[in-house]
């Protein structure tokens, strides 16, 4: 009955009054049954470690998990990480990490797409290669790259004192001031394609008779690019960097197979913190703690987020 | 800009130049992100037909003096422990992948279905929260997942990762499923209904069949999804012999050092399921992020 006169009745029922919220659940019964499954799977598997996460936010821990014995601390596991050294410097490598993975990988993406725009001999080959690192294992990718950035025997080192750029081969991984940027190579390396293929679906979208129109106005190419297609994109643009600044935030593969954090917690992330302090340090308590802090910060890029999709939905509605 | 009845021949021309020079950045830059791109998986197969001694050798040998398949052999081969295990990791990804795959179609086609289709009370807010969802990292939810799998006795089972992986493909399946309804036509199964047919036949009868691809390319995103997993497997599974690849060539490669031959072959075998699969179905693939994202 709802399949198709959702809206109008919708609107009939708010006409004829306030009917109340119970009664529209019970006449809906029926469709509840479609999510039923999806939502209890999620509620086992989300909803129960969430709440559990915050809980052991607010106890001391003993290490190897009996937590029969933990005793309730109040917010000292949160006063401990606020006042800690380390806490800052992971806090400015994740900043660093997210901005610089997130806004570099866009704008090659972006770039790639518009150069693939145009058809041209061999363009499905090109662009399915450079897809093939978005698909790959990221654990792959990392010892792809451990390899090729070895002090030793890696590919760039050579190629660089093969040319008399470097008298050595340079130690990118294994030095506080490369690490990070290193890293953010490879991820990078892992995400543009992603953003290529949002960017590409998108420039599908931009009309094509308004950009003819602008060329005979005499508008330039880098005109055309500003005033038509790039307004045209702002929304695809807005939900693909949300997306990537997500996705780098909560990265750890990368790091934690290719440095493990080090050397001296240049490379840690967030991530890759708590997830040493839970497993391998066995501090729970703290562990949750900063789990929660992730927790809210990541809720006020989801609003963000949010945001940014409903603004899509409502513009095309507009259209 | 008065002139420019006079001067249009010449301003056309320099137009043209113009475009040109944005050309020809554009295949300057093409090839630089194809070497980008290129340049680190091949030498991932170069490395991976060298000797142990020829792969250690500065500077490196650009193409190996003697190529050889050794690698390969000594991973493939059932008679000797690093083969056994490496067959083994590969059958234990490939049985989560499927596993986590089918039942995530299963449990994602009403879900998505009922996104699309139905208003119901909450539906927005049900719909949000299934993104929302793909906020939150794997690390906030691993020591409760961890003590959880403990109380349900899902420790160092294949059980763990697939009720993980289902829980946490479900979001974006949905996402991409609901795009793909969204451009189903209601009218086919209006029309369908006046015939005599229940929803539910309808549904079997005219959507399911209709929304295939979308069923194909949220399939391919489970299981690459499933297939190149990390975390949850790294800390759910303790027993050699019931680790996935990613965690398997980490153990194993951590334990031999030096054996980048190996491990570059360790990973490209790693990575051929996926890419194949996605070469094969790239149409698909492609079209479902999209559609979902961009046309949403």
């Amino acid at each position: 009955m709802t399949i198709v006169t959702g809206k109008a009745e919708a609107r009939r029922r708010l006409q004829s009054g306030r009917s109340g919220v119970l009664r529209q659940i019970w006449e809906h019964r029926a469709d509840y049954a479609y999510v039923l499954p999806a939502i209890a799977v999620m509620l086992v598997v989300i909803a129960y470690p969430i709440y559990y996460t915050i809980e052991l936010s607010f106890f001391k821990t003993p290490p190897g998990l009996q937590l029969r014995d933990k005793t309730f601390i109040g917010v000292d596991n949160y006063t401990t990480i606020l006042t800690s050294e380390v806490f800052w410097r992971v806090t400015w490598n994740t900043l660093i990490w997210t901005l610089g993975s997130t806004l570099i990988a866009f704008v090659l993406g972006f770039a790639t797409a518009l150069a693939l725009h145009r058809e041209f001999v061999g363009r499905g080959v090109l662009r399915a290669i450079l897809i093939i690192p978005w698909v790959i294992s990221a654990v792959a990718a990392s010892y792809i790259w451990k390899w090729i950035y070895h002090s030793d025997f890696g590919i760039i080192g050579a190629v660089l004192v093969g040319l008399g750029l470097a008298d050595r081969p340079p130690n990118f991984i294994d030095s506080v001031n490369t690490v990070l940027p290193s890293l953010i190579v490879v991820n990078i390396w892992r995400e543009f394609p992603f953003a290529m293929i949002m960017m590409m679906a998108g420039l599908q979208t931009v009309p094509e008779q308004l950009l003819r129109a602008a060329q005979v106005d005499g508008a330039s190419a880098w005109q055309r690019f500003w005033h038509v297609t790039f307004p045209h994109l702002r929304n695809v643009s807005t939900v693909t960097i949300l997306l990537l600044a997500v996705a780098n935030f909560n990265s750890f593969i990368i790091p934690w197979i290719m440095t493990g954090g080090g050397p001296s917690n240049a490379s840690h992330i967030w991530i890759t913190h708590i997830y040493e302090l839970a497993f391998g340090r066995q501090r729970w308590g703290v562990a949750s703690a900063y789990s929660v802090l992730l927790f809210l910060t990541l809720m006020t890029l989801g609003y963000f987020y949010v945001r940014a999709l409903s603004g899509n939905e409502r513009q095309e509605g507009s259209a | 800009m008065s002139t420019t009845a006079e001067t249009a021949p010449r301003a056309l021309s320099r137009r043209r130049m113009r475009v040109d020079g944005w050309r020809w950045t554009g295949r300057i830059f093409l090839a630089f992100m194809l070497l980008y791109t290129a340049v680190p998986m091949i030498w991932m197969l170069i490395t991976s037909i060298k000797s142990g001694f020829a792969a250690l050798q500065f500077p490196p040998q650009w193409w190996p003096d003697e190529p050889t398949l050794a690698s390969y052999e000594k991973l493939l081969d059932p008679q000797n422990s690093v083969g056994q295990d490496f067959l083994r990791f590969f059958w234990n990804s490939l049985f989560v992948s499927t596993v986590t795959t089918i039942l995530s179609v299963i449990v994602a086609v009403p879900a998505a279905y009922a996104f699309s289709r139905f208003s119901f009370p909450g539906r927005n807010f049900l719909f949000f929260a299934v993104l929302l969802r793909n906020m939150f990292p794997a690390v906030i939810f691993l020591v409760p997942l961890f003590i959880l799998m403990r109380l349900l006795g899902l420790m160092n089972t294949h059980g763990s990762l697939i009720l993980t992986y289902l829980t946490f493909g479900l979001p974006l399946a949905i996402w991409l499923l609901k795009g793909f309804y969204d451009n189903i036509p209601v009218q086919l199964e209006q029309a369908a209904r006046i015939d005599g047919a229940t929803r539910f036949q309808a549904f079997i009868l005219i959507v399911m069949p209709l929304s295939t691809p979308g069923i194909i390319a949220t399939a391919i995103y489970s299981f690459i999804g499933a297939w190149n997993e990390y975390i949850y497997a790294y800390t759910f599974l303790t027993k050699n012999d019931q680790l996935t690849l990613p965690v398997g060539i980490q153990r194993f490669f951590s334990e031999n050092t030096t054996d980048f031959p190996g491990l570059m072959a360790a990973s490209f075998m790693m990575s051929v399921p996926v890419v194949v699969l996605f070469l094969v179905l790239q149409r698909y693939f492609v079209r479902a992020l999209t559609e979902g994202a961009v046309k949403h």
